[in-house]
């Protein structure tokens, strides 16, 4: 703990220094968030029009439609929907997801949540989000290319994204951006755990750290081991592309010998299941500190939801074979791939139920990062058991290439996730801008978005169930389908509907960074974290004087506290009567 | 690293600095491991599967330029880790130790590059199926990393100056000395898998 003390720089003054090429850890969490939300929008968008056309076949996407598809009068073209559904699904979970909890999150809360004054490596810390911007800059560079942008799905199998199936330039700007992103992201794994290991202050062990670092600490120790999986994969692909090899081709596909296109599929999904939980263990942790400090309980066995977390990131290492059911694996390997994905729900249950054991009996206050992370007890609940029969070999045999597995994994990784990113931005806004988002605003946002996302997700089980294929362009060419074009229109209506209240976010968002005036107090939920111990927005090097640890981060209730709190910080004595 | 300065003559702040850049550069090892591990799986993959190796007609690789390379970068690992023990000491064996590493680094790309005309020579392109591919491929990533860590030892040429304040550069000689261990023990392991069974 705290193996050495951190010295205070002098604040930078000229705006570049400040703003762009910041080594504070806090500017560069908040660049991650201005980042992420851009992405979340520009995805967002593409879902959209992805949803239109499954609504309305053959009808023009309304207002962008006649600007972006001249030539076919508005209405989404089939080989622009391939393009769509990839660089939506890539955006959303490397774009979005990944830049607002790990980058902006990490960033922003591992250094103060553990009362370090910056990260352990503050100038591989800026290079982290400098180089996730220029991954950005060539993703997006894709969709200008005359090709388009890669189309080959958000997995990108050979021989879908090898030249063959892909021949444009987009394809090989998508892997190069992937690989990019890798290393920006291994990064800030590098910092993440050395930070965790050595900065902590005086006093803390590791279960003292709140339950956010767990997430965020087991997060980075995912991304350092398995990025580098992905990352053989998108070098060898990027060398099947340019230079010729034949790594991921075979039969007539390579000029001579053979590759193996299943071999990126295991590739892709020895990091593609951690990758799951590198998404989902940040919401995860923040949920369950923010259950406990809006239910004015401690957290129930938190050390049981920090092993259950920790065990849970062992056990994703060797699950990965249920993605590839339908590859025709030995049936010795399917079965065995089966029963170590069950063994999750033992972990998974355990700290499912003390979140349910946090809530219990608690004084329960309904401000909105609580109902953002009640929400995500929710719909974590439906994703990880429609999960179940995703994980059994005889069901996913069926809805493997269904719209039930995109329900599922929207469920488990776009909506408790999302929410999850919610939650923390309304909880941090005030340490973070100094200044707190309106709460009835807030609240109207969650219900809509929790409402428009359920009606979305629910939506997209049951036609999975039924049937509906999940890559077609035009799924109702089938007859059987045909009946399903009205629950389609009710999904698209649903993400509508949850698209346009995300304005309500952002405009909330906006005008509590730009235009309030009304600063927001130091500790404005009333918490006992390190963070909450400093002015908000939080000072330039974070503590003046590096706290000691005295007591876990969730002390509520107790019936010795005197005065009128029911809390306590981190650094007083724990209360003894 | 020497253990010249025993732990109760470091600073605190020292100490910690040393352990945190350990505990980083374990980490920047884990990934890299996993990336060249990657490779192997891939290769395991078609090795296995494959009825003959090299598949396809191929022959196996002359082992001379292989050997070559694999006796340059361990001796170069050797000539790493007299520099790297004598980094606290002052005078001149630390710079012919740290130049001879120079100039090894420098020899195994020449032999890579030998090792790829000779290929090409033989009318081997990258581009002929899985078995060039995979030579050349897993050579190139290697070679890449193995020009950053040369570089990298460019890096600590202040370090060779008279009077070094030692705690401002120890931290960087001991983890370009780990990652240069690390490229010696990868290409061994290409050695044996790749060219010699």
């Amino acid at each position: 703990m705290a193996f050495y003390e951190q010295h205070i720089h002098d604040a930078p003054t000229t705006f570049l220094s400040k703003y762009i090429f910041s080594y504070d850890h806090k500017v560069i969490g908040k660049q991650f968030l201005w980042y992420g939300i851009l992405f979340l929008g520009i995805g967002g968008i593409m879902a959209l029009m992805i949803r239109w056309t499954l609504a309305f076949p053959g009808q023009a996407f309304p207002i962008l439609g006649n600007f972006l598809f001249p030539a076919t009068g508005g209405v989404v073209p089939a080989d622009t929907y391939a393009m769509l559904f990839t660089m939506h699904g890539t955006i959303m979970i490397f774009y979005a997801i990944t830049p607002i909890l790990i980058g902006c999150f990490g960033n922003y809360l591992i250094p103060l949540m553990i009362g370090a004054r910056d990260m352990a490596f503050p100038l591989l810390n800026m290079l982290s989000f400098h180089l996730a911007a220029l991954s950005g800059v060539l993703l997006l560079a894709g969709l200008f290319t005359p090709l388009g942008a890669a189309a080959g799905g958000w997995t990108s199998y050979p021989t879908l994204s090898t030249l063959i199936g892909s021949p444009g330039v987009g394809q090989t700007l998508w892997t190069l951006a992937i690989f990019v992103l890798g290393v920006s992201s291994t990064m800030g794994a590098i910092n993440y755990i050395t930070t965790i290991i050595t900065l902590r202050a005086p006093g803390m062990g590791y279960f003292d750290m709140p339950l956010s670092i767990w997430g965020l600490g087991l997060t980075a120790v995912l991304n350092a081991i398995f990025l580098p999986v992905l990352g053989a994969g998108c070098l060898l692909l990027v060398f099947d592309r340019v230079f010729g090899t034949a790594f991921f081709l075979a039969g007539a596909a390579a000029t001579s010998g053979t590759g193996d296109p299943i071999l990126f599929q295991h590739v892709f999904w020895i990091f593609g299941h951690p990758e799951v939980y590198i998404l989902i263990l940040p919401a995860w942790g923040i949920v369950s500190d923010l259950l406990s400090f809006f239910s004015r309980k401690p957290a129930f066995g938190a050390k049981a939801t920090a092993l259950s977390m920790t065990t849970i990131t062992i056990l994703s290492t060797v699950v990965y074979g249920h993605h590839m059911y339908t590859t025709q694996m030995s049936p010795l390997l399917t079965q065995s791939f089966m029963t170590l994905t069950m063994t999750i729900s033992i972990p998974s249950a355990i700290f499912f139920a003390n979140w349910l054991g946090t809530l219990w009996k608690g004084s329960i206050r309904f401000h909105s990062p609580m109902l953002f992370s009640l929400g995500v007890v929710f719909v974590f609940g439906l994703g990880g058991l429609t999960g179940l029969y995703l994980a059994t070999v005889t069901t996913d045999l069926y809805l493997h290439d269904t719209y039930f597995v995109v329900g599922h994994f929207h469920y488990t990784m776009a909506a408790s996730v999302l929410l999850g990113g919610f939650a923390a931005t309304y909880f941090w806004m005030p340490k973070m801008f100094g200044t707190m988002m309106n709460e009835f605003w807030a609240k109207v946002h969650f219900w809509i978005t929790i409402l428009g996302l359920n009606g979305i997700f629910m939506g997209m089980m049951i036609v999975g169930y039924a049937g509906m294929h999940r890559r077609l362009y035009n799924p109702f060419i089938y007859e059987f389908a045909q009946r399903m074009i009205d629950i389609n229109t009710f999904v698209t209506w649903s993400a509508i509907t949850m698209g346009l209240a995300q304005f309500i976010f952002v405009f909330n968002f906006v005008h509590a960074v730009f235009f309030k005036k009304e600063k927001a107090s130091a500790n404005p939920w009333e918490v006992g974290t390190l963070e909450w111990t400093i002015p908000s927005p939080a000072p330039h090097y974070n503590f003046k004087d590096i706290p000691v640890v005295k007591c876990g981060p969730h002390e509520y209730g107790n019936p010795a506290l005197t005065g009128d709190v029911d809390f306590q910080f981190q650094t007083e004595e724990l209360a003894k009567s | 690293m020497s253990e010249a300065i025993s732990m109760n003559t470091m600073t605190k702040e020292r100490y910690g600095r040393r352990l945190t850049s350990s505990i980083a550069m374990t980490v920047v090892l884990v990934t890299f491991s996993m990336l060249f591990a990657s490779f192997f799986l891939g290769f395991t993959v078609f090795r296995i599967t494959s009825d003959v190796w090299p598949p396809m007609g191929f022959e196996r690789i002359d082992l001379f330029l292989p050997t070559l390379s694999t006796v340059i970068i361990m001796m170069s690992s050797f000539t790493m880790w007299k520099f790297d023990s004598l980094f606290f000491s002052e005078g001149k064996e630390k710079k012919i130790w740290f130049f001879a590493t120079i100039f090894l680094g420098f020899s195994f790309m020449a032999s890579q590059v030998l090792l790829w005309t000779d290929l090409h020579s033989k009318g081997i392109y990258v581009q002929d199926g899985i078995f060039p591919s995979i030579i050349y491929s897993f050579t190139w990533v290697h070679a890449a990393h193995v020009i950053v860590a040369w570089m990298a030892l460019f890096y600590l040429l202040p370090t060779l100056k008279v009077g070094v304040m030692i705690p401002s550069y120890e931290n960087r000689v001991i983890n370009v000395g780990k990652f240069w261990h690390f490229l010696g023990i990868v290409w061994l392991i290409m050695y044996v898998t790749l060219f010699l069974i």
